[in-house]
């Protein structure tokens, strides 16, 4: 479990003209926090979360997990990537004990753990298939396992259902529901989806592009546990509203900008 | 859970194949055709047709004024090449078919595995490290355009009349293929594979061996493929000069003391050779990337 503080946060990507892909962000956010960052593509909210897994580094400001900086990208903050990214030539099972493996974890304190969340994301049976036998849903379950196996003390999810149907996309949400409220790690999760963000997060940060920044935070006050259910209750529609009014208008603000 | 189906895999020529309504509309030729044998019968009609031809045109055992033999005199030819007794006659090639087949291969084999020793690893350095690229790519990408051919004469004074100067010039033909291929397969490895081993917490060692080296496998048995058909070709052109056994040299004797029968017999052998051992390795690519087998399925 980790706490992550932004303090005045830009990236900027030096090209002819430099690109300012983010600006000035400020975030706090506390130990077992849900914080869904949500935003039109290209806004630099898939650089903010590289910037907290350490792929990337900022140009400006400081970015602090616990209170020292961000450095190396490493187990303690498990990355899902969108397409998963699970290495093809091993299998689900390989894929899933690749972390503790190269931290040089004895195969009989790994063995147990990663067993048991193959069967809370329901792999159990798909052990020995390799990622492309799997329905990208079921990938997408082996990338979450595969992080949640090493016991990381932040999630940076990005976009992690973005490429699936909508049917599946539900089923992923209530299933990291479940397991998020079992574990009660931070989470920090990139969705262009408004309703995703509502659903599963503490607290949704609409960011704005150009300048890339986050714009408004507003809390999601919806009781835990929360199912899809949830999707179709007054406050939901409420809090949507919120959202989208303030979307309209950080995307008329660029556009004027643009202009 | 709403996805727990897997896709299932379909073997090659399923729709094909399959009994039942499909092949019910199908006629007779068609169903000739999609079957294996089929195929097979298919492929031989081109080369049946061309030695039936060959034989047929020619008078006494031969075409052109007596240049080329019928392929009835190539097949008796290599029969006493492959089983005649040895060390006796007027045929110095008679019951030397196998020994020779056997020195050629050797060589390949040789040549070709320090090939693959110094060219994967080289390869991987190039595609993966900056460092590797700016002290390595120059030097290869100077001596490749010299072709294997134009280095037989420095082969022979160096290492003399043997089997080392095929060797060499073996390694060195395949080696190109090879590092080539192995630098693209290792510069273009999905950059969030490399970001998940490293979040992971993989070092560059363990990104080497257990992401860069299976990413570019693909890769590296396609230059494995084309260096081995260049380490054929490496082997006769040098023992056609440089060396005083194996298919290459008694291709080259053979012409000299006007055996046509013995040519066509060799290059039919280096052909079967350059088959097999080819199939040896897609039967090791196979192997080796059953990953990817179970995706095209």
């Amino acid at each position: 479990m980790a706490e992550i503080k932004l303090r005045q946060v830009a990236k900027v990507y030096h090209a002819a003209t430099p690109i300012r892909a983010l600006d000035c962000v400020d975030l706090d956010i506390a130990e077992g926090e849900f914080v869904a960052l949500l935003g039109p593509s290209g806004c630099g909210k898939s650089t903010l979360l590289n910037i907290l897994a350490g792929f990337e580094d900022n140009s400006e400001g400081s970015a602090l997990i616990d209170g020292s900086t961000i450095g190396r990208p490493g187990p303690d903050r498990g990355v899902v990537f969108q397409e998963a990214a699970l290495f093809p030539w091993l299998t689900v099972w390989e894929n899933v004990v690749f972390g503790p493996k190269m931290q040089g974890v004895a195969r009989a304190d790994y063995e147990e753990r990663a067993r048991e969340l193959l069967e809370i994301v329901g792999l159990q049976d798909f052990a020995k298939a390799y990622p492309s036998q799997l329905s990208g849903g079921m990938r997408q379950r082996v990338g979450i396992a595969r992080v949640l196996v090493m016991r990381p003390r932040a999630l940076l999810m990005d976009e992690p259902f973005g490429a699936l149907d909508a049917q599946t996309r539900l089923a992923m949400q209530e299933l990291l529901l479940k397991v998020w409220e079992k574990l009660n790690t931070t989470v920090v999760f990139v969705t262009h989806d408004i309703d995703e963000a509502i659903l599963l997060a503490d607290r949704v940060c609409v960011m704005t592009a150009r300048p890339a920044r986050i714009g408004r935070e507003i809390p999601i006050e919806l009781a835990r546990p929360r199912s899809i259910d949830d999707l179709i209750t007054p406050d939901f529609t409420r809090y949507k509203a919120e959202i989208m009014a303030e979307m309209r208008s950080a995307h008329r603000q660029a556009e004027t900008q643009a202009a | 859970m709403s996805d727990t189906s897997v896709k299932q895999p379909v073997p090659d020529g399923a729709g094909l194949a399959a009994p039942g309504a499909r092949t019910l509309g199908s006629t007779l030729p068609q169903l000739i055709l999609a079957s294996s044998i089929g195929q097979l019968l298919l492929g031989l009609l081109l080369p049946v047709a061309i030695i039936a031809i060959w034989q047929f045109a020619g008078t006494d055992g031969s075409l052109f004024g007596g240049v080329l033999p019928t392929p009835d005199r190539v097949v008796s030819a290599w029969w006493v090449w492959a089983f005649g007794e040895t060390g006796m006659g007027l045929n110095p090639y008679s019951g030397t078919w196998f020994a020779n087949v056997v020195f050629s291969t050797q060589r390949v084999a040789q040549g070709f595995f320090v090939a693959i020793a110094v060219g994967v690893p080289a390869g991987i350095l190039i595609g993966w490290s900056r460092l590797g690229a700016q002290i390595l790519d120059p030097t290869v990408q100077i001596m490749r355009p010299v072709p294997i051919t134009a280095w037989l004469p420095f082969s022979v004074a160096v290492f003399g009349i043997s089997g080392f100067s095929a060797i060499f010039l073996i390694a060195l033909g395949a080696f190109y293929p090879i590092v080539i291929n192995t630098t693209q397969g290792a510069r273009h490895v999905e950059r969030n594979l490399i970001r998940a081993a490293l979040m992971m917490g993989a070092n560059r060692f363990d990104i080497l061996r257990r992401v860069v080296l299976p990413a570019a496998l693909p890769s590296i048995f396609t230059g494995l493929r084309i260096g081995l058909g260049i380490g054929w070709t490496a082997v006769i052109v040098s023992e056609m000069i440089a060396v005083k056994s194996g298919l290459g040299y008694v291709l080259w004797d053979a012409y000299y003391v006007g055996r046509m029968d013995v040519v066509i017999a060799d290059m039919v052998s280096i052909g079967v050779m350059g088959l097999l051992s080819d199939q040896l390795i897609l039967l090791a690519e196979r192997w080796a990337l059953s990953w990817r087998l179970a995706q095209t399925r």
